[in-house]
């Protein structure tokens, strides 16, 4: 996998911004935007596929073939963004690349539009269209109207074309005039753009960080004295007055006093501590209260107290490490998923039933 | 009921198409209010198919595929719903109650596709260092296909071998190496975010990373902040970033002229 190490340059060799791209190029990024899951991974997500609809657009600007590798390596990084709304962010980008601006700042762009749009795609489109639509639709469906799903699918792609469309030129046409006031200021851009794509990783690493170490690890027991209250004639009550060593006894016994002879306190069901002793009600009864033997087991949780230290630390923990690993270590991304797939599998053994590990609960 | 070569290659075709579209192009064919009639047809009940595919559709509505969460998968889940309604004369409530373990075997098995399909962005780069823009049209159809075979080939052979195939190959794999790979799913995206921050870090960055990632800690405590949360986020974050731009072309028009050539100065 080494073979595919690419230090993607600073600056495209070829500086000249292209001319702008004809509405045919736009359109052909558009259709092919419609396949951006196409390649979807866990680990750089909707990257193969955003590729896939940026190569007419790049094509197009990078006439220099080694800038085309470089903006085609830089185009396959991380990116998630929502499927509907993903021409906004592809306008803007191609307007970036058009203008041969420095690759990180496309990179550090590219991610910050697109990372919060997932957001809103989703409140616009799962939340809110596909509810309504398939919600009308569905019990006409169940009533037996054949014509339901064929107006759910109308619906529903009137409200996706339009969206690609409109925002693949409003995106792109944006994109190309703001270029000019933002090249006068390039390196203070690039600074703010870089900002903004750290904050908004460190903000993603909470959002869709899910991993926590479920771990509980048994941690003995404790003993407790659980009172209880009876009423009994005078006679029975001798019967209860019997002294137990609360540190020995097993858990059950009951008892009344201490070795001493002292009376014990107790807790009650509520939880109130109570002295244990016998009570002469005057009418031949006697109110006993006397003291059992409790004995709960106790588990540490891990995450708890990973979580007293600081929410998603897990997460945070593991982009750290990874980071690491990537800037000091020359790790490639392909080691980093076999390191995260060996922790997931690791982490998850049933080492209790194989090895007889009663602490362990598994990590996950 | 006997099923017959024809109707077998046909629900693996409609699956196979249903398997693409729940992730691209339409996303929308796949749900089970269209694959309900569409299998109904193929089997000789379009009625039912239709009822059963409404059904399923509403249960799913709160099922989304939200914020990249994987749920129980409609493809699998409402086609499997329709086949049972439509040869095993199942009550529609019934066949989508039954053909939820298979919703999940399908979400499962895109958790697992979704990891193992990782390694493929490798080819994607190589192509990328030759410029070679064929072969990204090449492996994405490729990708395309091999995801649409899987579930054509499991979904056909539960359809085949009927309910009791299905319930010994959920049963076959084992609890832990199943939460092994889902927790392993889950942290792949960490790869993901590490080697953005190779790209854009710098010393002066570890203040932003670290910020974003406070304050995403206070927001993602409140509940009702939960769905907006990337946007406010991203809301903040961009005015941090406008507000250092404005500083540093500030300073930077104070000790030279950087200015437009419309200043006239």
């Amino acid at each position: 996998m080494a073979s595919n190490e690419f230090v993607v340059p600073a600056q495209y060799e070829d500086l000249t911004p292209a001319p702008n791209v004809d509405k045919k190029t736009l359109n052909r990024m558009v259709w092919r935007s419609y396949w951006l899951q196409s390649s979807f991974n866990y680990e750089t997500m909707q990257s193969g596929g955003w590729l896939f609809s940026m190569v007419p657009g790049l094509e197009k600007v990078h006439t220099n073939k080694n800038d085309l590798a470089a903006s085609m390596y830089h185009n396959l990084d991380f990116i998630n963004t929502h499927p509907f709304l993903v021409t906004f962010v592809m306008g803007i980008v191609l307007s970036l690349e058009q203008n041969k601006v420095d690759t990180q700042t496309i990179r550090s762009v590219r991610i910050s539009a697109a990372s919060p749009l997932g957001g809103i795609g989703d409140a616009l489109f799962w939340l809110t269209l596909v509810p309504i639509t398939a919600g009308i639709t569905s019990n006409m469906a169940i009533e037996g109207n054949i014509i339901a799903p064929l107006i759910f699918l109308v619906v529903f792609h009137a409200a996706l074309f339009a969206c690609r469309f409109g925002l693949m030129n409003w995106a792109y046409k944006m994109g190309t005039s703001a270029i000019d006031s933002l090249t006068s200021n390039m390196q203070a851009f690039t600074r703010a753009a870089a900002i903004m794509g750290c904050f908004v990783v460190g903000a993603l690493t909470v959002n869709m960080g899910g991993t926590q170490i479920n771990l509980n690890i048994p941690n003995g027991t404790t003993r407790g004295l659980a009172a209880h209250t009876v009423v009994v004639s005078n006679e029975e009550a001798e019967n209860f007055d019997l002294a137990i060593d609360t540190e020995t006894a097993e858990p059950g016994a009951l008892g009344m006093t201490a070795e001493d002879g002292s009376a014990l306190m107790a807790a009650d069901a509520d939880g109130n501590a109570v002295e244990t002793g016998i009570v002469d009600l005057g009418n031949g009864m006697s109110s006993v209260t006397y003291a059992e033997v409790t004995e709960t087991p106790v588990s540490f949780s891990v995450a708890d107290t990973l979580d007293t230290v600081m929410p998603k630390l897990v997460p945070l923990a593991l982009v750290m490490l990874l980071y690491f690993l990537f800037a000091k270590k020359n790790f490639t991304p392909i080691k980093g998923i076999v390191l995260m797939l060996i922790i997931g599998i690791l982490g998850a053994l049933p080492l209790n039933e194989w090895l007889g590990l009663t602490w362990w609960t598994g990590l996950w | 009921m006997d099923v017959n070569f024809l109707q077998i290659a046909l629900v693996f075709l409609v699956t196979f198409v249903a398997a693409i579209d729940q992730f691209d192009f339409t996303e929308s064919l796949y749900q089970p209010i269209v694959t309900g009639p569409v299998i109904g047809a193929i089997l000789g009940d379009v009625q039912t198919g239709l009822v059963v595919g409404g059904t399923y559709q509403l249960m799913t509505i709160g099922n989304m595929p939200i914020g990249g969460a994987q749920p129980p998968n409609a493809v699998i889940g409402g086609i499997m719903a329709a086949v049972f309604a439509c040869t095993l004369d199942m009550d529609p409530n019934v066949a989508v109650a039954t053909a939820i373990p298979f919703a999940l075997l399908g979400q499962y098995g895109v958790t697992l596709f979704f990891t193992l399909r990782a390694p493929m962005m490798e080819s994607f780069r190589a192509a990328a260092v030759k410029a070679d823009t064929k072969a990204i049209t090449k492996l994405t159809v490729v990708s395309e296909i091999i995801l649409g075979l899987i579930f054509a080939a499991i979904v056909t052979l539960f359809f085949v071998g009927g309910l009791t195939a299905g319930q010994a190959v959920v049963s076959a794999i084992p609890k832990w190496l199943n939460a092994g790979l889902s927790a392993a799913g889950g942290m792949m995206k960490f790869v993901g975010f590490a080697i953005l921050l190779k790209i854009m870090m710098s010393r002066d960055m570890w203040a932003f990373f670290l910020l974003g990632f406070g304050l995403t800690t206070i927001v993602h405590g409140i509940p009702a902040l939960a769905k907006p949360e990337l946007l406010i986020m991203a809301i903040i974050g961009f005015g941090i970033a406008f507000w250092d731009f404005q500083q540093q072309t500030e300073l930077k028009g104070a000790s030279f002229d950087g200015g437009d050539m419309s200043d006239g100065i």
